[in-house]
């Protein structure tokens, strides 16, 4: 097992369109990192230049301290999941595993001994001696697996490996390969453009933008402690509401603006805000950071009309009008809560972050 | 009535079965065709090649007569050595062409362009264009000299050359008018074959050549099939190609032999027949053996 290190990589297609510029990433050993973002953030080319399935433009690749930018695939020491599984469908399960082995030239009972310990590990025995197109999706995506995993490599790569499955296999293959890697210990990157795979999977997220990267941090330092807007926006089911808000001063007080409520920005938000006097801000909360009250309270800011509520079981949804913009809180499922009905609103405030409106980033203490 | 009534379920019956006589009814045109257009007249053929030119009766004497020329022995050995390097020939170089092609550099599409125009002339204009080429006083030797590379005294005699000579002319022509064609069969088939398990090749420890060999030709097996038997049955089958530059009877191969005799020798019908089922049969058992060997039946079984 063994470290990744990218330095300032970049890919560029053409002349002038960059699929991914000044990349620099370490992931340590031992650790599963997730490459997250909307599709065409770069993150698939990323992966791919690790692999050395793409030419690099710029910067270089180590693995374990080696440079291998310019080494063909066989010789990184990778191996690699594919979206579409890659399996051969003129081999059998067995002979797809074992190929990587043969090239090797490993000795054949050392062969059988370890496709025997991965289609263990994968559940795949009983399918050996099939070939590809005898398998269901899940299944195929299995022998992918195996054939990754026999080769022992020092980095294990994987491209949207599980978005081929059906939601309800995908969610259980996720439990899996995590229980997998907790197993192997291999260093892994795992593209995705899922947020909730990159959560439940990652040690490490890397969320990438327009072939940059925005933010790298735990599922916690993405979620609570975004960067800037884009990451507040892309994180989270239903996402940060933002809200324009201008910075006023009432009896020497700052005080935070809207159209339609005022409230006083206290503890550490102060310390955040008090250069910003007189200036537009943009305010994120997300939905669970907001409470709903039936009954006026000292904590509530201000006071709205119920547009629509969307009953979750272990939660409820409830959406309110807020200048013309739909703002979502998530809030306990009783008491009820249902549309018309006026309520009073509330905020966590050690939970709002804000935001430079002009630079979308975030505003953090001076 | 109550909903929970039972009712008992009578099959629905009609008249006449028109669910299973509908498919052969559909069928029987293209049937009857094949039986009026092509299984009659080969019948026909292969009786007609037992009997004597004049006169009716049973007879061997057509074919024993054709099993002791020399000639056709020679026409054998032709085709057979036609088949043998060309179909090998041809394969190599489109396969190379293909895999070049495939590989989508600047300019592929051109070079596919101009790749492909041999393919759209026909065999007789190609025959009358090498023919003015490998004459002595042809385009291709015009060329050599304005090149350079020959005297006015050093032309090359094309032509004049031995039969084995010839024939490796024929299977140059014969070539450059085909690879494209294979070619064409070959690159359909490797755009169909998907980039990720290429590209799982070379991650998974191979280098070109055994990508090439144990992921990219398995997998595009059934187009090389399907260009090699198709070539084979055609080279089986060459000799307007051959009869164009050197004329009947100088370099015999079997289809040739067949057209000698029934349009450049008179009365010999029978003959030309007797031929005809001979290479027919040549075709057939070939074409089988190939399939068989290259395991296109067997595919169907593992499905």
């Amino acid at each position: 097992m063994a470290t990744l290190k990218l330095k300032n990589l970049s890919k560029r297609y053409g002349k002038t369109v960059w699929g991914a510029k000044d990349i620099n990433l370490e992931v340590n050993d031992k650790e599963f990192i997730v490459l997250l973002g909307p599709s065409g953030c770069g993150k698939t080319t990323t992966m791919r230049m690790i692999a050395g399935l793409e030419e690099v433009t710029q910067g270089i690749i180590y693995i374990d301290e080696k440079d291998v930018t310019f080494l063909p695939p066989r010789k990184r020491d990778i191996s690699m999941v594919f979206q579409s599984y890659a399996v051969w469908p003129h081999l059998t399960v067995s002979d797809n595993i074992a190929f990587p082995l043969r090239l090797k030239n490993l000795k054949s009972a050392e062969i059988e001994k370890r496709v025997k310990e991965v289609s263990s590990l994968t559940k795949i025995e009983e399918y050996l001696e099939r070939f590809p197109r005898q398998l269901s999706g899940g299944q195929r995506q299995r022998v992918a697996l195996a054939r990754a995993l026999v080769v022992q490599p020092k980095v294990f790569l994987m491209d949207e490996p599980l978005s081929n499955l059906d939601a309800k296999l995908r969610v259980k293959m996720r439990t899996e390969m995590k229980a997998i890697h907790k197993k192997t210990q291999a260093t892994t990157v795992f593209v995705t453009h899922d947020q909730a795979e990159a959560m439940s999977m990652a040690d490490r997220i890397v969320i990438m933008k327009d072939g940059s990267i925005v933010q790298e941090g735990s599922t916690d330092d993405v979620y609570f402690d975004c960067e800037d807007m884009f990451v507040a926006g892309f994180i989270g089911t239903p996402p940060t509401n933002f809200l324009s808000m201008e910075l006023g001063e009432k009896n020497g007080k700052l005080l935070l603006v809207n159209s339609a409520f005022s409230f006083e920005p206290i503890g550490e938000n102060y310390e955040i805000l008090k250069n910003y006097s007189g200036k537009q801000v943009i305010m994120g909360v997300r939905p669970e950071s907001m409470q709903v009250f039936k009954e006026k309270k000292p904590e509530s800011v201000f006071s709205r009309e119920v547009l629509v509520t969307e009953p979750q079981g272990s939660h409820q949804i409830v959406a309110i009008e807020l200048d013309d913009q739909i703002v979502k809180i998530v809030a306990p499922p009783f008491p009820k809560v249902n549309p018309g009905e006026i309520v009073h609103i509330g905020f966590e405030h050690d939970r709002i972050m804000f935001f430079n409106p002009e630079t979308e980033k975030r505003i953090r203490k001076a | 009535m109550t909903l929970n009534q039972s009712v008992t379920l009578e099959p629905h019956k009609s008249g006449f079965p028109w669910k299973k006589v509908i498919p052969y009814i559909l069928i029987a045109p293209t049937v009857i065709y094949y039986i009026i257009f092509w299984i009659r007249p080969v019948l026909t053929s292969i009786i007609q090649s037992f009997t004597p030119e004049i006169g009716t009766g049973f007879t061997v004497e057509n074919y024993s007569r054709i099993f002791n020329d020399p000639v056709f022995w020679q026409a054998v050995v032709n085709t057979g050595i036609f088949v043998i390097i060309s179909v090998t020939l041809e394969f190599v170089v489109a396969f190379g062409l293909a895999l070049i092609i495939n590989k989508k550099f600047k300019g592929s599409s051109l070079l596919l362009a101009i790749a492909l125009i041999p393919m759209a002339l026909p065999p007789v204009a190609v025959g009358a264009m090498w023919s003015s080429g490998f004459a002595t006083y042809g385009w291709l030797n015009s060329l050599l000299m304005s090149m350079g590379l020959i005297g006015e005294g050093e032309k090359i005699l094309f032509l004049a050359g031995s039969d084995f000579q010839s024939l490796m002319l024929i299977i140059i022509i014969d070539a450059w008018q085909v690879i494209p064609f294979m070619m064409t069969i070959l690159l359909a088939g490797l755009q169909g074959i998907p980039k990720e398990s290429i590209e799982a090749g070379y991650v998974f420890g191979g280098t070109r050549f055994k990508v090439l060999r144990k992921i990219t030709m398995p997998m595009l097996k059934p187009s090389i099939q399907t260009a090699l038997i198709l070539r084979i049955i055609s080279a089986i089958q060459v000799w307007l190609i051959i009869v164009l530059i050197f004329g009947f009877r100088r370099i015999p191969v079997l289809l040739e032999e067949v057209v000698f005799f029934q349009e450049q020798v008179q009365n010999e019908y029978k003959l030309a027949l007797a031929y005809s089922v001979i290479v027919a049969l040549v075709v057939s058992v070939v074409a089988v053996f190939y399939l068989k060997v290259s395991g296109a039946f067997k595919g169907d079984e593992e499905q």
